[in-house]
């Protein structure tokens, strides 16, 4: 065995390492199984997949829809390169910017690069896809076979060195904290798009012409021809001429591809490293701290810390701001949004309902991991002489600011239009009032039993431990089923003002609760000092 | 005999069936710049957790500044001063917010926490970073920014877990130089570290521990007193060589160990 083919086993041995080693939690149980149930239903959806691909492939072939093939390398090839994005983290890697400190050569560099682009996840379902398709071909179209393994194992290197690249662009951007922070926005941005092009597409579709042209689609179709994964599909079911040119055009694409990743690969070897820029300033200037009416001095300044790191973490504000984004592009336009808010009081006082429950959802991002972005800085606060109850306090405020913020917004402009009454109003409010009490208050509770460390530049970071996310349906679903019954009630026993007195009583229960379970985290975190701080270490 | 200010009793802490800290007994004196050393594993930052709040003993009692740790813990904070060896910073807060809020959180008004912060970032070098995160500092200004939080509301003791690794000759200096200061100025010192010149230079009593117990104390001189090393000429001991004395670090002839090298 040589040194490169040595290499390349070790290397996937680190990687085996790595991955054994991030399945270890010590206390976290929970954890753990939820990250095996997590890659289970993975593994079976990628399975399930492949036979869906597998199936897809065949019937195209037998009704000679061959577009239909099309429609599937387009996709292996996207997930190929952007689930890499998304899932980067989940599976535990190597920086591989690191590798070019042995003593490897630039050609074994390049190789181990190269094959290493294999071992991601990605890469995995795509290649088992594109087995199965060629499977599926082998099966219904014998004499394709030779051709169409040849262009798929093509098609494949040719992923594995657009992957590779982009995992190099990805390490790039990485090697600084903007460029992580900014990357993990961007990341967020791509996720959350089909979204919002979903909700503004209801819209749209009722405003003639403003759809994107129709003939526009029609020229790329045009050109699919000329993308790798067009080409890949005419050297596949292509006749004479169209073939070929297929099939030099793919054979063009993996040297392009190749060559640009061997550009890349030899700067990276070659040593080029970037770090965040140092910036002299001269004058110092300490503006004073906030003081905010009717909090103590201790609550104010815990306060200012959380609502400074709110306001630096531009993925979580994001997060924060989507109900609003939704609101906006929802009922902006001629879509449905408009027709239910044109409709009678009570549909509107519905949406009040639905931004309320979407809202009060959307808070569990942040309370249910208090702790998750003080990392390091969890220390501070047992150093300080200060009662956890207070910390845990002023970081509740912080996180449900912003979410009373935006439902002020949105109440206001729907009684502003006359959209809701007030009756409805009211009874919507103590409602979401009661609900975002309870949020915060089992997310005391959550944060210190499943602490977790955020890291906002990792798209693959959640913001919250999947335990507490399961956790959560234990506080929501009570919650859910109380204010159904209650509604129900209400409408059978024909008394409007039911629901806003339950939920009077209601909230007034769940204050001195809220602080039974302040009092309880704080004993807690008393309890498991070391046990917390690693989590958040990790 | 002078004011103690830290004292240990029957200490211990155990993690499973591992036992960090041992019975440990510790009494440092008020104004004793004290060195706490030991070797990798020897339950120094155990020790030192534990008396700055961070970690519950199993057993064992402590009092700082005469006040029991565990029912007046509040009390304890407000008046001692920690540099812990994760050094506990809010990364994503400048240097100039960072100490302004420390400052706060030990109850300094608002104008007060705002004056020291521009002093102790002046005294510590920091002022051309002031308005830059903590995430992008290097890890002697993040030492430095430590050490600033920690005297920012005037403690009377530091406890301070490895001060000096990793940090260049002139923020160690600025460290230095702020502790002899703190000394001067009536406060109590509690520092472990690895770089045994520095606490020879700079501590007036040093405590040895291995495997969670003390097993040697006092000052430099009566350390010296205490340790015989055979064939060794009339020249004092330096603090390295009553360290291996006490903690038997040097057992292996160079010869014997790593023969390939």
């Amino acid at each position: 065995m040589n040194g490169e083919t040595q290499r390349l086993l070790l290397l996937l041995q680190v990687r085996g390492q790595l991955f054994v080693n991030s399945l270890r939690r010590p206390n976290r149980r929970v954890e753990l199984v939820v990250q095996g149930v997590g890659m289970i239903s993975a593994c079976v959806f990628v399975l399930a997949l492949a036979a869906g691909v597998f199936t897809a492939t065949l019937t195209a072939l037998r009704n000679s829809q061959s577009w239909i093939l099309g429609l599937l390398l387009w996709a292996i090839f996207l997930v190929w390169q952007f689930a890499t994005m998304l899932i980067e983290g989940y599976s535990p890697g190597i920086n591989f910017r690191e590798i070019a400190r042995y003593p490897v050569s630039f050609g074994g560099y390049y190789v181990l690069n190269c094959v290493y682009g294999l071992t991601d996840p990605a890469a995995a379902a795509g290649t088992l896809w594109l087995l199965c398709m060629w499977i599926a071909v082998l099966v219904q179209t014998p004499r394709w076979a030779p051709g169409a393994a040849a262009v798929l194992v093509v098609f494949v290197v040719f992923n594995i060195f657009c992957n590779r690249l982009i995992a190099g662009l990805l390490e790039r951007f990485q090697s600084t904290r903007k460029g992580r922070e900014r990357m993990a926005v961007v990341l967020l941005l791509i996720m959350l798009a089909p979204q919002l092009i979903q909700f503004a597409g209801l819209n749209w579709r009722r405003a003639p012409g403003a759809l994107p042209g129709r003939s526009a689609l029609l020229r790329f179709t045009a050109l699919n021809d000329l993308s790798p994964p067009g080409a890949a599909l005419q050297a596949i079911v292509g006749s004479g001429n169209t073939r070929l040119f297929a099939a030099l055009l793919l054979v063009g694409f993996l040297i392009i591809g190749g060559l640009i990743l061997r550009v890349q690969s030899r700067t990276v070897y070659l040593g080029e490293l970037h770090s965040d820029e140092q910036r002299a300033r001269r004058d110092v200037k300490v503006p004073l701290g906030w003081k905010i009416p009717l909090l103590d001095d201790t609550v104010s300044t815990v306060l200012e810390k959380e609502l400074r790191y709110l306001r630096q973490n531009t993925r979580l504000l994001l997060q924060i701001v989507y109900p609003m984004i939704i609101f906006a592009v929802f009922f902006s336009g001629r879509g449905p949004g408009q027709r239910f808010l044109a409709s009678t009081h009570s549909s509107s006082a519905g949406l009040l309902g639905i931004m309320a429950g979407l809202l009060s959802l959307s808070i569990a991002n942040l309370c249910y991991n208090n702790f998750g972005l003080d990392r390091d800085g969890f220390g501070r606060w047992l150093l300080a002489p200060v009662k956890m109850q207070k910390v845990l306090l002023a970081k509740n405020i912080a996180h449900a600011g912003p979410f009373l913020l935006m439902y002020t917004l949105i109440c206001g402009l729907l009684l502003a239009g006359s959209r809701v009454s007030p009756l409805q109003a009211a009874t919507v409010t103590v409602s979401f009032l009661t609900v975002i009490l309870v949020q915060v208050g089992a997310g005391n509770l959550f944060s210190v039993y499943w602490p977790k460390n955020i890291d906002l530049t990792r798209m693959s970071s959640r913001t919250v431990s999947a335990a507490a996310g399961y956790a959560a349906l234990l506080v929501i679903a009570p919650v859910g089923i109380l204010g159904g019954l209650i509604a129900m009630t209400a409408i059978y026993l024909s008394l409007p003002w039911l629901p806003l007195v339950a939920a009077t009583v209601i909230f007034c229960v769940a204050i001195p609760l809220y602080f039974v379970a302040l009092d309880r985290t704080a004993v807690y975190i008393d309890h498991h000092l070391e046990e917390i701080e690693q989590a958040l270490n990790k | 005999m002078a004011e103690p200010v830290i004292e240990t009793k029957a200490l211990r802490r155990t993690f499973g069936s591992f036992t960090a800290v041992n019975d440990l007994d510790l009494v440092v004196e008020r104004r004793q710049f004290y060195g706490f050393l030991g070797p990798n594993g020897a339950g120094k930052s155990t020790t030192i957790r534990m008396l700055t709040g961070l970690l519950r003993s199993t057993s064992g009692s402590i009092r700082v500044l005469g006040r029991d740790l565990e029912t007046d813990s509040l009390e304890v904070k407000r008046r001692i001063g920690v540099v812990p060896e994760g050094l506990a910073l809010f990364e994503r807060l400048t240097g100039a917010q960072l100490l302004n809020f420390c400052g706060r959180m030990y109850g300094l008004d608002r104008t007060m926490a705002a004056q020291r912060t521009t002093e102790l970032l002046e005294f510590m070098n920091l002022a051309d970073s002031s308005d830059k995160l903590v995430a992008d500092y290097s890890h002697g200004m993040k030492k430095k920014m430590a050490l600033a939080a920690a005297v920012i509301h005037g403690p009377e003791i530091l406890f301070l877990d490895e001060p000096f690794e990793g940090v260049d000759a002139i923020a160690s200096t600025t460290l230095k130089r702020l502790l002899q200061r703190f000394i001067s100025r009536g406060g109590t010192v509690f520092l472990t570290s690895h770089v045994l010149e520095v606490v020879e230079r700079l501590c007036s009593h040093i405590g040895i521990i291995q495997n969670g117990k003390l097993v040697a104390s006092g000052s430099l001189d009566e350390l010296r007193a205490g340790v015989k090393i055979e064939g060794h000429d009339h020249s004092p001991l330096t603090l390295e060589e009553i360290f291996l004395q006490v903690v038997g670090g040097a057992r292996q002839s160079e010869e014997e160990v790593l023969s390939w090298l």
